[in-house]
């Protein structure tokens, strides 16, 4: 990373990115084409991290060959390295990567109290772009030893340790560095390499924790408490530094990763970090808010930008193929089924989801197939939703200050600070949502599992180049912003849906926009064209009691965007409810689908 | 002229006094089971002497009773009075005149009985008038009169139990989320994080005060909350009581979440009886030790806004219940979080999560409601029925709208929360009535 | 255009097969390199260090952290067992002392000054590795373990339950069609590794464990079978550490399915011998898939894979198995490669392949949606 050539932003008009996920690796090209930076070719390959190749840039090879084949330009030398600088046919400018292959980066959390300085902790790893594995803190729940099993069986790839306000509580902290030495847990990648531990809690126990750690083979770096004061967080420096050990040491001991940071010419980061820099980026620049998804077969990631605060979640076990099975297991057949408008047999129906997790890189053939795992994908989205959602809240610990005004409205710390009514846009990636047939099933997946309110901008990275967006963006800002505008996201549509008292069959809203105007009914929803690229101004009239943004019963009227989809207008309510009987909800879902063109016949698609 | 001739024979009759002759007796009597009792009970009703019109003419009328026996023969009530009827009877109770019913409350069940009355002067008695009928009380299984009662009992009963039995079987018993029972952890857990005390003054009553019990029930959860983060918990109390009823609450609240080694019992201690010695103890050791949680559970007075604010100014996360008015709005003002009468009240339930005292806090609820419904009711009904009256004074018919809102006014006064039952009987009220109802009638 | 490959699961009648056998901790290997070693020879051995418990002494002397250290009887290193005086007040005059005993036995890890607790660790846990498959010791990772080497026969299960066991490959099944049902099992099959054909029952895998067989492979299971035999739903495939009794494996996948010819013929073919199995199946990055070794005498004089095809390459006219409805578990004959992606049924475009189905019909299947097998 230290060799990084200083490049001058303005001679690089041939850039190379690729993702390394934990299956395949993703390659896209950027150039410089009429006077703007445009997303050109892109290229995938099987990831080679794993056994019987044992080196990541195979696969980073293939999938750079093929982008080199479809843009008839040389990219690889006989050498078996990326060319670089390039020249009029061959080669790049640039080349930088993200990786999560391997698993990604995974990390173990410990902190005194679990909704204070531990959540912290984990709202710094989960920034970062790591998988938390587990989080052990002095209240949760578990004995000391079998806190202590536990550390010993995870494998992390590092320990981030917090705890307690500077000036606050010293023993908590060395209490639970006590509890991590003894373990001696062993990091997954080589047996000859310290376990790296970053403390940043309590600064007066900064003392007492080296010594904990001063024997038994570890790496402890300090750095500033992430909860100086519990009124705020500091999660910068422990972020930064989870960083550079993720490239030092994590990176390092990595098959073929050595080699592939040879390569590049700025850091590799953890794929999710990435995506996290260039939403909130976006939503920094836009001043809105936004909900981010990447589904992926093992783990959904959330991200959400509310007010400017930034979250990400991992949901580790609700995926679309290694973890189907649980996604079934934990939301209940039922619940899946209730977006299927036909019958199944369960029996059958439990070996097709078994057979998928066993099989992941399988895909749907059928029209049912592909409507049963939409279905799935909704219950993982709405999950890992509820999931982010009782993650993403406000600071628990902090004093409130109150008028008698307050008596009767006296809010807890550590409420959830998304608020579906004041999302602005929701960005969907991941192969189930930017791989379907219709974008059509998309915005309706979007919609149905994130339940938006109000006008809801709903996009989609068809690519899922967010990850290359956010690298280059350190390297290369301006050309990240064209291509991000321009390729990156797919614009479906904007959903425009009502929340508060909607009654069955009664009117819920009025609206019109372009001439077009017209009523929607309770439970009933609509699709009006609107075409990419064009906007208009929508006024709605919700009826009494009904919230489309600006109060129950409130005259609405703003801005929307276009997208390949329309505008899509939603009178079923919120939260969603279907009919519990079979027939009833089959009928429901039905008539969900067919309002909003979800699935049409194969020859209109395939003229598409 | 006519009321100078009455004044005249007025004054004539108080002086010459009357013969027994002379004293007209009770017209008609009529004696009935009394309903809705355990069958003791047995009304008379009997038509006035024509002297009550007098004022003054009698002083009122005695009430005999004849047990009559199986064989006696007395199937068919003789017309005349009877002097051996009655012979060695002493009247069963005296009424003064005007009053023209008499309530029997000393008779036996299922035993049938002859009632007679008579007119008296101060010292002359006229015949007896005999009952029509005879009379037998009997006990009734249900009091009609309360049937109004019964339906709400069993409804509140029943919504009672139906909730205990919905929470017992895990269906979800909706609590609205009291903010100050929900801020005990976070209170706690940032006195963990800071290193500092968690402070819990269970107020300065005995413990026979509903307060403090309320009180040392938080105080259980704040103290296994405490267990669990390992705070350090400290309860200064105002009586010896209270400090033994609270370390035993502590210790098993530790010895519950599994730390029994973390409960030190000289953490919780008597300071004095005295309310501002109090006081006064309990904030040097705030502004000393600066706890970053300081809980004020149980009856206050004027400490509470010393405490609440020498709390508020070492930044300490202040979580108040009080079912004390007055010390309320100090509390708000000043503290983080406030549990106000119910809510303080409801802490033990909430807390719990026990599906029992889940039940029948929603169960309670139900009945306040009813309550409330049936005031709300009244007070409009009484309202519009006031409001479309005649004007005062004026003698104009009240309009058919005024009459139904007086009658629904009246039926949920007297009916649903007075004695009446469902609706008036027929066989009570008034003689007239009475005779009406049985077709019989005076002959005079 | 990249090789186009689809991974399969390995089958082969001969293979160099290595084995790493290593503790979880630092250890002692008990052989060294050149030694032939069977199955369930221990290889290597350790003792993890036992449970660790602290033990809160300041506030059961009721006294700051900083003073406990006075007042300590047993220091670091120390032994304890329940019952023992570990510290003392001084008390006073020598009186009202406070004496605590302690409630757990093991040595006496730390004292802390800071937090007041001492640390106990309880009596170390032996753990060992054995051989799991007979060979040669290759190669000795000094204080870790070694790594075994023979020739075998090896046969990749999709999926399994259980951990490592060996026994003798008993034949249940007559076809590799047959579905495995309980009458299949007989009480001679003991310590045995039974190989059925088809599906397994429900019955058949509990009669399987009623026996005391080491381990039952077949072609398929059903999913509410394998939830019954649980007890629980299995949401990710990580699995090996289950305490059935009983290792189970499918070769193929969920539902009526049978066994590959191929897979059943070499299992029949090695009825008798003795074999090492494992169902710990990790479907992850890492993938790991249950197996079954059989260590042969000598290499095979002919390696076999006569090399018609090259390996992981879609060619025209090689076998390839359908993995997913509609034709799930179908054995086809790959019979045309078109370059351009085609729109499938669910909408969806993706690259196909066009295979012969047995029954002489031609379908067209995503490539995503086939395995090779290796005939």
């Amino acid at each position: 990373m230290t060799d990084t050539p200083t490049l001058d932003p303005d001679k690089i008009k041939v850039i190379l990115a690729t993702d390394c996920g934990s299956t395949t690796t993703k390659a896209i090209l950027i150039q410089y084409v009429d006077g703007g930076y445009r997303q050109t070719h892109r290229g995938e390959a099987p990831t080679t991290v794993e056994k019987p190749f044992a080196d990541v840039t195979m696969g980073v090879v293939n999938s750079v060959t093929e982008i080199g084949e479809l843009a008839g330009r040389k990219l690889v030398g006989d050498d078996g390295r990326i060319i670089t600088p390039a020249t009029d046919t061959e080669g790049c400018d640039i080349y930088i990567s993200t990786s999560s292959a391997g698993g990604g980066l995974q990390m173990m959390v410990a902190g005194v109290i679990a909704e204070m300085t531990a959540a912290s902790a984990k709202r710094a790893a989960l920034g970062a772009g790591s998988i938390v594995m587990d989080v052990i803190a002095a209240n949760d729940g578990r004995r000391p030893h079998e806190q202590i099993q536990r550390i010993r069986d995870l494998r992390p790839d590092m320990i981030l340790l917090s705890g307690g306000t500077d000036g606050g509580t010293t023993d908590k902290v060395v209490q639970l560095a006590e509890l991590i030495a003894p373990a001696k847990p062993q990091p997954r990648f080589g047996s000859d390499y310290e376990m790296p531990i970053i403390y940043a809690g309590n600064n007066q126990a900064q003392g007492s924790v080296s010594e904990v750690f001063s024997e038994g083979g570890f790496d402890l770096q300090i750095v500033d408490n992430l909860r100086p004061v519990l009124e705020r967080e500091n999660l910068g420096p422990a972020r930064d530094k989870i960083h550079d050990i993720f490239l030092e040491h994590v990176m390092a001991q990595a098959p073929g990763y050595d080699k592939l940071m040879g390569w590049t010419g700025a850091p590799i980061m953890p794929t999710p970090g990435a995506v996290g820099d260039i939403l909130q980026t976006v939503a920094r620049i836009q001043g809105i808010n936004v909900v981010g998804v990447d589904i992926g077969g093992a783990t959904t990631d959330v991200f959400s930008v509310f007010d400017e605060t930034f979250n990400r979640t991992v949901s580790a076990n609700l995926g679309m193929s290694y973890s189907i099975s649980n996604v079934c297991a934990e939301a209940t057949m039922p619940n899946v089924l209730r977006w299927v408008p036909f019958d199944m047999d369960e029996r059958e129906l439990r070996n097709h989801v078994k057979n998928k997790m066993i099989r992941p890189t399988t895909i749907p053939q059928t029209r049912e197939a592909l409507m049963f795992e939409q279905a799935v994908a909704r219950e993982a989205l709405r999950l890992a939703y509820k999931q982010h959602k009782e993650f993403a809240t406000t600071l628990k610990g902090v004093q409130q200050q109150r008028t008698v005004g307050d008596t009767f409205t006296q809010e807890t710390g550590g409420e959830t600070i998304v608020n579906n009514m004041k999302l602005d846009l929701l960005v969907a990636s991941g192969g189930v949502l930017s791989h379907a047939p219709r974008m059509h099933q998309t915005a309706m997946l979007l919609i149905d599992a994130f339940e938006p309110e109000g006008i809801t901008m709903l996009a989609k990275d068809s690519i899922f180049m967010m990850p290359h967006l956010g690298v280059l963006a350190s390297v290369h800002p301006k050309a990240a912003e064209e291509v991000f505008d321009r390729d990156c996201l797919i614009y479906l549509g904007t959903c425009v849906a009502a929340a508060g008292n909607v009654k069955a069959g009664k009117t819920a809203f009025s609206w019109s926009f372009n001439g077009h105007s017209g009523e929607i009914k309770g439970g009933e929803m609509d699709l009006i064209d609107l075409p990419l690229g064009e906007t208009a101004t929508i006024t709605i009239n919700p009826v009494r009691g009904v919230d489309l943004g600006a109060g129950p019963g409130k005259k609405v009227e703003r801005e929307i965007k276009g997208g390949t989809v329309g505008v899509i207008l939603d009178g079923r309510g919120r939260p969603l409810a279907l009919p519990e009987e079979r027939t009833a909800c089959q009928a429901t879902i039905q008539g969900w689908i067919d309002s909003c063109d979800m699935y049409v016949e194969e020859e209109a698609t395939a003229a598409v | 002229m006519r009321i100078q001739a009455a004044a005249l024979l007025a004054c004539v009759l108080s002086v010459t006094g009357y013969a027994p002759a002379d004293i007209a007796p009770p017209g008609k009597v009529k004696a009935l089971n009394a309903p809705d009792d355990k069958g003791n009970q047995v009304e008379v009703y009997w038509t006035p002497s024509p002297n009550d019109a007098v004022p003054g003419a009698i002083q009122g009328y005695v009430i005999y009773r004849h047990k009559v026996e199986t064989g006696e023969g007395l199937e068919s009530i003789p017309t005349e009075w009877d002097p051996d009827l009655f012979a060695g009877s002493e009247p069963i109770g005296d009424v003064p005149y005007g009053v023209t019913e008499f309530v029997d409350e000393n008779g036996e069940p299922d035993t049938t009985y002859l009632y007679g009355v008579a007119a008296v002067t101060e010292n002359e008695q006229s015949s007896v008038t005999l009952a029509s009928d005879l009379v037998t009380p009997r006990m009734e299984w249900i009091n009609k009169g309360k049937i109004w009662f019964l339906i709400i009992m069993l409804t509140i009963s029943g919504v009672l139990i139906w909730f205990v039995r919905h929470a017992k079987k895990g269906g979800e018993v909706k609590v609205r989320k009291i903010a100050g029972l929900e801020a005990v952890s976070e209170a706690v857990g940032r006195a963990t994080e800071m290193g500092r005390e968690v402070l819990f003054v269970p107020g300065i009553l005995d413990i026979n005060d509903i307060q403090t019990v309320a009180g040392i029930t938080v105080l259980s959860n704040v103290a296994r909350t405490s267990a669990e983060y390992d705070a350090q918990l400290e309860v200064p109390t105002a009586r010896s009581l209270v400090m033994t009823t609270a370390r035993e609450t502590v210790q098993a609240a530790y010895l519950g979440a599994g730390r029994p080694d973390a409960y030190d019992e000289n953490r919780i201690y008597y300071l004095t009886d005295e309310q501002f010695g109090y006081t006064a103890g309990v904030q040097g050791k705030m502004v000393r030790d600066k706890p970053a949680a300081c809980f004020y559970m149980g009856a206050f007075y004027a400490e509470s806004l010393i405490l609440a604010e020498t709390g508020n100014s070492i930044g300490a996360i202040q979580v108040a219940g009080t079912a004390m008015p007055s010390q309320l709005p100090f509390f708000v003002a000043a503290c983080d979080y406030t549990l106000i009468g119910e809510e303080f009240f409801a802490a033990s339930a909430y807390l719990s999560g026990d599906p029992e005292q889940l039940g029948s806090l929603k169960g309670q609820d139900v009945g306040k409601v009813i309550a409330t419904f049936l005031l709300v009711i009244g007070c409009l009904l009484a309202t519009l029925a006031g409001v479309s009256g005649p004007e005062k004074g004026s003698d104009a018919e009240p309009g058919a709208f005024h009459t139904s809102m007086q009658d629904a006014t009246d039926y949920i006064k007297q009916n649903i929360l007075g004695k009446e039952g469902f609706m008036v009987e027929a066989d009570r009220g008034s003689f007239e009535e009475t005779e009406a109802n049985t077709g019989g009638g005076g002959d005079q | 255009m990249a090789k186009a490959y689809t991974p399969g699961l390995l089958v082969t009648t001969h293979r160099r097969h290595r084995c790493r056998r290593i503790l979880p901790i630092a250890g002692d290997v008990n052989v060294s390199k050149g030694d032939q070693v069977v199955a369930d020879q221990v290889v290597a051995e350790t003792s993890l260090p036992g449970d660790v418990n602290p033990v809160n002494l300041a506030n059961q002397l009721s006294m700051p952290a900083s003073d406990v250290m006075d007042c300590m009887v047993v220091k670091e290193g120390d032994t304890v067992e329940i019952g023992d005086t570990v510290a003392q007040t001084k008390g006073i005059f020598g009186f009202m002392k406070t004496t605590i005993p302690s409630k757990v036995a093991g040595t006496v890890e730390t004292i802390s000054p800071v937090t007041g607790q001492m640390i106990v660790r309880g009596a170390p846990l032996p753990v060992q590795v054995k051989a799991y498959m007979s060979g040669e010791v290759v190669n000795v990772l000094p204080g870790e373990g070694c790594e075994i080497e023979a020739d075998v026969a090896y046969v990749q299960g999709i999926f399994g339950v259980g951990g490592e066991t060996a026994g003798t490959i008993k034949m249940a099944c007559q076809a590799h069609d047959e579905e495995l049902d309980a009458k299949h099992i007989t009480d001679d099959m003991a310590g045995a590794i039974i190989v059925g054909g088809g599906r397994m029952t429900a019955q058949a895998v509990e009669r399987a464990r009623a026996v005391g067989a080491a381990a039952i492979v077949s072609g398929g299971i059903d999913d509410a079978d394998l939830k019954n035999m649980l007890g629980y739903d299995l949401g990710v495939a990580i699995t090996g550490r289950e305490q059935l009794g009983i290792t189970v494996i499918v070769t193929e996948g969920f539902g009526d399915i049978a066994m590959a010819a191929r897979t059943f013929e070499m299992l029949k073919g090695f009825a008798g011998q003795e074999a090492s199995v494992n169902g710990a199946t990790q479907i992850r990055a890492g993938v790991m898939r249950p197996e079954i070794i059989v260590p042969l005498d000598a290499a095979p004089p002919a390696s076999e894979g006569s090399g018609r095809y090259e390996e992981g390459q879609l060619e025209i006219g090689r076998p390839v198995r359908c993995i997913r409805d509609p034709h799930f578990g179908v054995i086809a004959e790959v019979s045309g490669l078109p370059s351009e992606p085609a729109v499938l049924g669910s909408g969806s475009k993706a690259r196909v392949l066009e295979v012969k189905l047995p029954t002489g019909e031609h379908a067209v299947v995503p490539r995503a949606n086939v395995e090779l097998i290796e005939e």
